[in-house]
């Protein structure tokens, strides 16, 4: 098997490890999965080619550009989110109101963007040779960016009164409102930070993979499938499920075609729910 | 004089015969507009959709399954149509059936796949299983059509030839309304109670004998076999089957009829499903934003009317049944034989014998040794942590054991708890555990489940089988109420009744079961005077009757009175044990358990 497909494998794999990330910042204070989560990711490669490829922005403009965008995005998330969950009551408001916040956006990008993928240009036109396998510098941003963000959140989660709160509030929202931490604002934050997280990858990641306007729902998907392989909740088992998708993609899509990718992925996910329900790294999920 | 609730119901009956009508005569109202295809084809497409809503509603709403595949099952449904009838020739008419069968069958698959997921990874698990259903069919060949979908499917005639615009329509009306009767049979027989509580609780319905996967595999089956049968009617009624039928997309006009009509509501889907499609008709002109509007009134009814409409209404004043008059001398109409059968009294019923059950290094039960004898009240107290419902959950398996062994009538007990119960013991837990949406007679007779000897079949077309059984459960449901003095609260829901009234009901349903054994976790806790004297009543009848009624109690006063015999239980170990006096002298009871003497005092 050529070193390349293993390259790209792991290239692919950071991709679905940020958006499983992105959806586990969310999920920490929350308790909820994000069904919404892969739009920012469409924002992101949207904005991308708005800004770079059609506007013709310098890069800084664009990053500030987007940034402002995903926090926007992040907090009318939360709001069409969790407005819903806090009023139902009922134990599905979550799920269904994740996917509707999901449908919407998707059918906002569908009208503002009809018959476009959003592939700009590298902002690095450059390949680092290894071998006879190339890496260009793109990919090897999102794989160290993926790193960055994962330290970034576990240092962010052990190591300040932040990130005990997120912790604690996971355990028992009411509890942690009565010891005087502001739930509500540290669950917007969870929103805002998430989208930009998954904003930021889809911006990086677009020029060299496809994404359509319509795209949101896969990416949360292999999100999901990436966060159930490693465990819910577990930031490292984000990690080692997003790379264990996206190698195991790779292989077996150079193996036997395009398709049977997706299969494996969903085989996969079909063993580990079979064999170790709540995945490598993740406690038992009781959610909402 | 009739309520107003009854006198509201007369009138929501009149409405739906007069909506079943105007449905039946749309065709010769569509006859007079420039275009009666156009108009009966929107009208057979919302059907469809109730259709399936109905299937969803009977998994999500009455089971709790959140299932986001209907869309696929339904994509199946109508491929399972499409290639029988085009490739194999088929009769269209059983071909509609075997959509069904597929439908059912698909779903099964599934179910069986993510059965140990908890409810947070089915969903997920059914949205990947539909994107792998879609990818599947487009990538089928020549059998699927590929990508472009497959064609030439014609509604098939009666009996034979092709069916004209007109008789498609009645047809879908008429299998609607069938499905709709299917729904509410369902729903209110036993098949129905089970699957509300399982919603409710599963740890419940366990406690009760029913066995939570194998009913979850048979309402996903029944849910996939209604979606599959919409699937056929779609594609026969379009002509065509393709992949994105299966879309999530297309999926959320269900999830809007569902929510805005009311989840877990016979009516809700129904009424649901015709605004959306009234929605649907007044934006057809822009369709772009289809989605859009769709998603925002899910999102704005969730906010608003989180019931739903028809569940806002029977959460009203005027929906929601009232507790009714009960007549003179209608209690002595049931009689109850509350005799357990084929025990003698003062025989073994329950064996343990040096049950260990430690987690990790903590000892909760730490080698206990006791014996449940028929006719007897058996009172189990010690301090708080002393292990006493790490015991009970080790004996009726919910914990397994770290050693030791269990026998129930002499033989070794089954490992799994809904078989424990199935096999005689029935345990009341320490919180209410009711089925609280649930109306106060549904609650005693999901207890009765057991004697029930109809299948889903039976429950579905309403047999002879079923109609004796169920009245003859309904009577006797309602000589337990009367024996806890709670007669004339049938139709109330369980959720609405005192405290002291649900610990009742609880001991009531658990009664229902017709165990050997009765466990009794702190029935007293927050109890009323009057409730306590029902509950001590209640309880020397059944152990008259030859039960065994286990009682593990904190207060003093209220066990020593009702118990024959008590075992005193200190960190995981039995300190003492014998009748309630002479626990009551016993040393070592009065200085490790009661520990001041004052206390003992007042024991003695």
């Amino acid at each position: 098997m050529s070193l390349q497909i293993w390259i790209d494998g792991i290239f692919a794999g950071s991709v679905f490890a940020i958006i499983a990330l992105s959806m586990t910042i969310v999920y920490q204070p929350t308790r909820i999965m994000n069904f919404a989560q892969g739009e920012g990711f469409v924002l992101g490669a949207a904005l991308g080619y708005q800004f770079i490829g059609v506007w013709h922005w310098p890069l800084y403009k664009a990053v500030i550009g987007l940034i402002i965008a995903a926090i926007i995005m992040g907090f009318i998330m939360e709001r069409m989110i969790m407005l819903p969950v806090q009023l139902s009551g009922s134990k599905f408001a979550w799920i269904i109101a994740t996917l509707a916040a999901a449908l919407i956006f998707q059918s906002l990008f569908n009208i503002k963007w009809v018959n476009v993928t959003f592939s700009y240009f590298d902002f690095i036109d450059k390949n680092i040779s290894i071998g006879d396998a190339k890496l260009s510098i793109q990919k090897l941003i999102v794989i160290i960016f993926m790193f960055i963000v994962y330290a970034a959140n576990e240092f962010f989660l052990k190591k300040t009164l932040w990130g005990r709160s997120i912790r604690a509030i996971a355990h028992n929202g009411d509890t942690s409102t009565i010891l005087g931490i502001p739930t509500k604002p540290v669950i917007k934050m969870g929103f805002i930070v998430g989208t930009v997280v998954i904003a930021a990858v889809g911006f990086l990641a677009a020029p060299v993979i496809i994404v359509a306007p319509a795209a949101g729902l896969f990416y949360t998907i292999q999100g999901f499938t990436a966060g159930i392989i490693g465990g819910v909740g577990s930031a490292k088992g984000a990690v080692v499920g997003g790379l264990t998708i996206g190698i195991l993609d790779s292989v077996v899509r150079s193996w036997l075609g395009g398709t049977w990718g997706l299969f494996s992925t969903f085989f996969v996910l079909a063993l580990i729910l079979i064999l170790k329900p709540n995945g490598f790294f993740g406690k038992r999920v009781e959610g909402r | 004089m009739i309520s107003t609730y009854k006198g509201l119901n007369r009138l929501l009956m009149a409405g739906t015969v007069l909506g079943v009508a105007l449905l039946y005569a749309f065709p010769l109202l569509a006859k007079t507009t420039e275009n009666p295809t156009f108009y009966l084809q929107i009208v057979s497409v919302a059907c469809f959709s109730a259709i399936l809503t109905i299937s969803l509603n009977i998994c999500m709403g009455y089971g709790g399954l959140l299932s986001l595949m209907h869309t696929g099952i339904q994509m199946m449904g109508g491929y399972a149509l499409g290639i029988l009838m085009v490739k194999k020739g088929w009769n269209g008419w059983l071909a509609l059936v075997m959509s069904s069968v597929v439908g059912s069958i698909f779903a099964i698959l599934v179910i069986l796949l993510s059965l140990r997921a908890t409810y947070l990874y089915f969903g997920m698990i059914t949205l990947a299983i539909n994107l792998i259903a879609m990818e599947t069919v487009r990538q089928g060949g020549e059998l699927t059509g590929g990508y472009n979908g497959l064609f030439g499917i014609m509604a098939p005639g009666i009996p034979d030839g092709i069916m004209s615009a007109n008789t498609l329509y009645v047809t879908v009306i008429t299998i609607l309304i069938i499905m709709y009767i299917v729904q509410r049979n369902l729903i209110l027989s036993g098949f129905g109670r089970n699957t509300m509580a399982l919603r409710e609780s599963s740890e419940t319905a366990t406690a009760l004998g029913i066995s939570p996967n194998m009913h979850r595999l048979k309402v996903f089956a029944v849910s996939g076999a209604i979606a599959g049968l919409a699937g056929g009617l779609l594609s026969m009624q379009m002509g065509y089957a393709i992949a994105e039928i299966g879309d999530m997309g297309n999926g959320l006009i269900f999830f809007v009829g569902l929510f805005l009509g009311g989840v877990g509501t016979l009516a809700g889907p129904i009424l649901g499903v015709a605004l959306v499609a009234v929605i649907d008709f007044s934006i057809r002109g822009t369709a772009q934003y289809r989605t859009l509007i769709l998603g925002a009134i899910l999102l704005g009814t969730m906010i608003i009317l989180p019931r739903g409409i028809v569940g806002t209404y029977r959460a009203s004043r005027y929906g929601s049944p009232r507790s009714r008059e009960v007549m003179p001398g209608e209690a002595d109409d049931y009689h109850l034989d509350i005799a357990v059968k084929n025990v003698t009294k003062g025989e073994v019923l329950l064996e343990a014998t040096d049950v260990v059950k430690h987690f990790g290094g903590v000892h909760a039960v730490d080698g206990i040794s006791v014996q449940f004898k028929a006719g007897e009240v058996h009172g189990i107290i010690g301090p708080n942590g002393s292990g006493k419902s790490t015991l009970i959950s080790a004996l009726t398996r919910y914990h397994e054991l770290t050693s030791g062994s269990v026998k129930l009538l002499g033989a070794e007990a089954d490992k799994k708890p809904y078989k424990v119960a199935r096999n005689g013991i029935t345990r009341v837990f320490q919180i209410p555990h009711l089925f609280e949406r649930v109306s106060v007679l549904d609650n005693v007779l999901t207890g009765m489940y057991r004697r029930d000897n109809y299948n889903v079949f039976d429950a579905i077309f309403r047999t002879p089988r079923y109609r004796k059984a169920n009245s003859r459960s309904v009577a006797e449901a309602k000589a337990l109420l009367s024996l806890a003095g709670m007669l004339g609260m049938e139709e109330l829901a369980a959720g609405s009744i005192s405290h002291g009234q649900k610990r009742l009901l609880e001991v009531i349903r658990a009664v229902a079961t017709e165990p050997k054994i009765l466990i009794l976790d702190e029935p007293a806790t927050g109890l009323t005077q009057d409730e306590m004297h029902s509950l001590t009543s209640l309880i020397r009848t059944l152990a008259a009757g030859g039960m065994c009624v286990v009682l593990i109690e904190h207060n003093v006063a209220f066990l020593m009175d009702l118990a024959d015999i008590v075992t005193v239980i200190q960190s995981g170990k039995v300190i003492a044990e014998g009748t309630p006096q002479a626990v009551q002298k016993d040393e070592r009871v009065l200085e490790a358990y009661l520990g001041n003497t004052d206390f003992s005092k007042e024991l003695a």
